[in-house]
């Protein structure tokens, strides 16, 4: 059961679309409503061509955490000469907090097999693949029931609506690593294998699934792609933000309350937070973007919630995550807990990601257990600047933010406990850090 | 029995004596490193951190990217969960193994192996049938044989090694990867969750369940 927040009466919902009691794998329904408009528009009247010029006009961002352009994506999978080529729908979900790509699977498969369809069609590739976590058993069931009725009507299936073409989509449970989120793990794991990031480049869209172009994208992405065929690209980009147009859906955790809603980019975090409840006291802070989010001051409240904005603020979109901490949380216990998260979930393939996320969880535990070494602050800037440098996914980048952020935001609390507790301990000696360099004194008193 | 009584031992001693003047070819190592050809890679040594802990974290890579596959992993892997074959003898062992037999190009059944392995492993090739041998499922295979011994049996995993022509290495380097692969019976009483389940389970408590 996921709650859906209440949004303003104004905001368009192009994901969720209006809430209707009828059962949404019911294809008839849905045809009624306008499924299945956007695939027929771009299958009868738009080439492949026109289908990313459309897609390009409307600046579509991936909903997937890093907003990369969706069209440039199909482009180059649409101009590398292969045999085959494939688009990957994930609906992996990584983020085990949040579900809200989970519940967009579950209320509206239609729109997301449209969007599969036209990605497809758009590409050139006959053979999908939508990749949902195993757990999420009512999204699979909805999916498969909903492909097998749109094969029926002839949407996908052997001939897409008389064209000629194929297209066969076929749902994957997957399951057993949070890294499974991460494009190129998620073709590896579609391949049999162990779920460890490639290098880039080449992107998938030139060389992804079975060595064969891939588009692989977000639920969200497509679920909007077909939206935007439907309703034409000027009517998204007068939502949302004019860099990032288009809606997003958030999992948002405020003190008052929580929920899932889909929000216009660019809408300010306080009102987004606003949705779950009001509450007069300002948070502590705030976890913008998932186990590997920032750490943010209630001052940053007023920033748009869109991907530059977040980024420039040490903090991203990611998995649509955003949580007010209470008024007297530890801002460096919790970025010790999610730094060691993320160094757990790391694959393990490159050193700053074996080492390097492992040594940063060391350093945020020293600092947290009152026993930092005087060189830890230093250290802790260096080894983030290195593990960004030479990352070979971004997991690993993004494992950074937690710390990051709270030293950049957090600078006296920091301060404070990178002052070693050892004063009140009879007996032992002080250890004081000054200037980075550690001199020992007898104990006082 | 030479002609003149003694050329012999001329022969020999001029000889000794050509090589006396010679220069030498005794390296003076370590003055001087010696020639090492240009693939010798050392034997391979586990190596220890500061805290005398293993670095390996048992993630097979390493027996993965070998050719010839000469290296098989032995120990605990990172998540605590499982000790596979370990020791010196153990290495000799290892190349008794099918997958290495097999490899080596000898078809000689390993005794041993058989007698060893305990569980039917009729299940597991009517798995393997039902996925046309294809090492491209392997994770479909791997998750219907976890269905069907409530476990990963190593003897089963040595079957899908076999039967669809993966190295053990990428059978077991590929089901170590994902948490929702186990390598022993579930144990029968609630534990507490452990290693990266633990994790997890902490940050749903910090930040909260989906709702
Ligand atoms: C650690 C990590 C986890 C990720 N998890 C997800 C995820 O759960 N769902 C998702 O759609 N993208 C996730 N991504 C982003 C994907 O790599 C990829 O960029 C995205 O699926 C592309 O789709 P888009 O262009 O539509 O955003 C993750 C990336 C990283 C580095
Ligand atoms: S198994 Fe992994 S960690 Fe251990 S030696 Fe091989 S590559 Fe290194
Ligand atoms: S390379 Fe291991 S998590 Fe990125």
């Amino acid at each position: 059961m996921t709650s859906l927040l209440k949004t303003p009466a104004a905001w368009p919902r192009p994901l969720l679309g209006k809430a209707s009691a009828a059962d949404p794998v019911d294809l008839d329904a849905a045809v009624k409503a306008g499924a299945f408009d956007g695939l027929k528009k771009a299958v009868r009247t738009l080439a492949p061509a026109g289908v990313v010029a459309e897609i390009r006009a409307s600046g579509l961002r991936g909903r997937g955490g890093a907003g990369f352009p969706t069209a440039d994506k199909w482009q180059v999978a649409a101009a590398t000469p292969a045999d085959r080529r494939y688009v990957v729908a994930n609906g992996y979900g990584a983020d085990p907090a949040v579900r809200t790509d989970a519940l967009l699977m579950e209320m509206n498969p239609y729109g997301l097999i449209e969007g599969v369809a036209i990605a497809a069609w758009a590409i050139g590739s006959d053979s999908a693949i939508i990749a949902v976590r195993a757990t999420e058993t009512e999204a699979i069931r909805r999916l498969e029931a909903a492909i097998g009725a749109a094969e029926e009507a002839g949407f996908i299936g052997a001939d897409v609506l008389g064209s000629g073409r194929e297209l066969m989509v076929e749902v994957r449970p997957v399951q057993g690593a949070y890294m499974l989120g991460e494009e190129t793990v998620l073709l590896k794991a579609l391949e049999g294998k162990r779920g460890q990031p490639e290098q880039r480049p080449p992107h998938p869209a030139e060389r992804g699934l079975f060595s064969r172009p891939t588009v692989v994208q977000n639920i969200q992405t497509l679920v909007l792609a077909a939206w935007i065929l439907r309703e034409g690209a000027a009517a998204f980009r007068a939502i949302g933000s004019p860099d990032a147009p288009g809606t997003i859906l958030v999992q948002v955790r405020g003190t008052a309350g929580s929920g899932i809603a889909e929000v216009p980019l660019g809408t300010p975090l306080r009102v987004i937070l606003e949705l779950a409840g009001k509450n007069a006291a300002a948070p502590r802070a705030l976890l913008v973007g998932g186990p590997s989010g920032g750490i943010l001051p209630a001052e940053l409240l007023d920033t748009p919630y869109s991907f530059a904005e977040l980024r420039a603020i040490g903090a991203h979109v990611g998995s649509g995550s955003i949580v007010a901490t209470g008024t007297n949380a530890d801002v460096l216990e919790l970025a010790e807990l999610l730094t060691r998260f993320c160094a757990g979930e790391a694959c393990g393939k490159t050193i700053p990601c074996r080492i390097g996320t492992r040594r940063l969880e060391e350093i945020a535990t020293r600092i947290n257990a009152g026993t930092p070494r005087p060189t830890d602050a230093d250290l802790l800037v260096e080894l983030s600047a290195d593990i960004v440098a030479s990352a070979l996914c971004d997991h690993e980048r993004l494992t950074t933010l937690p710390l990051s952020s709270v030293m950049r935001y957090f600078r006296p609390e920091l301060d404070a406990k990178l002052q070693p507790v050892a004063e009140h301990t009879a007996g032992r000696q002080r250890i004081a850090v000054a200037d980075g360099e550690r001199r020992t004194e007898a104990p006082t008193a | 029995m030479s002609l003149i009584p003694g050329l012999g031992i001329v022969r020999g001693m001029s000889l000794t004596l050509r090589r006396f003047f010679q220069p030498k070819v005794t390296h003076l190592y370590p003055e001087m490193p010696a020639e090492i050809p240009p693939k010798f890679r050392g034997r391979l040594q586990l190596l220890y951190d500061e805290h005398g802990t293993l670095k390996c974290e048992t993630c097979f890579q390493c027996a993965q990217a070998c050719p010839i596959e000469c290296i098989d992993m032995g120990g605990v892997d990172s998540k605590g969960r499982y000790a596979v074959h370990w020791g010196a003898s153990e290495t000799y062992g290892e190349r008794r193994e099918e997958s290495a037999l097999r490899r080596s190009g000898r078809t000689v059944p390993d005794a041993a192996y058989e007698h060893w392995s305990s569980v039917d492993l009729g299940l597991v090739d009517a798995i393997l049938h039902d996925a046309d041998h294809d090492p491209k499922r392997l994770l479909e295979i791997l998750a219907a044989t976890q269905a069907a011994y409530g476990y990963l049996p190593v003897a089963a995993l040595k079957r899908i090694s076999f039967g669809t022509g993966t190295w053990y290495a990428m059978v077991y380097g590929t089901a170590s990867y994902y948490d929702n692969f186990r390598f022993q019976p579930p144990a029968t009483t609630d534990g507490a969750a452990s290693g990266r389940g633990q994790v997890e389970a902490d940050y749903l408590a910090a930040i909260g369940r989906p709702n």
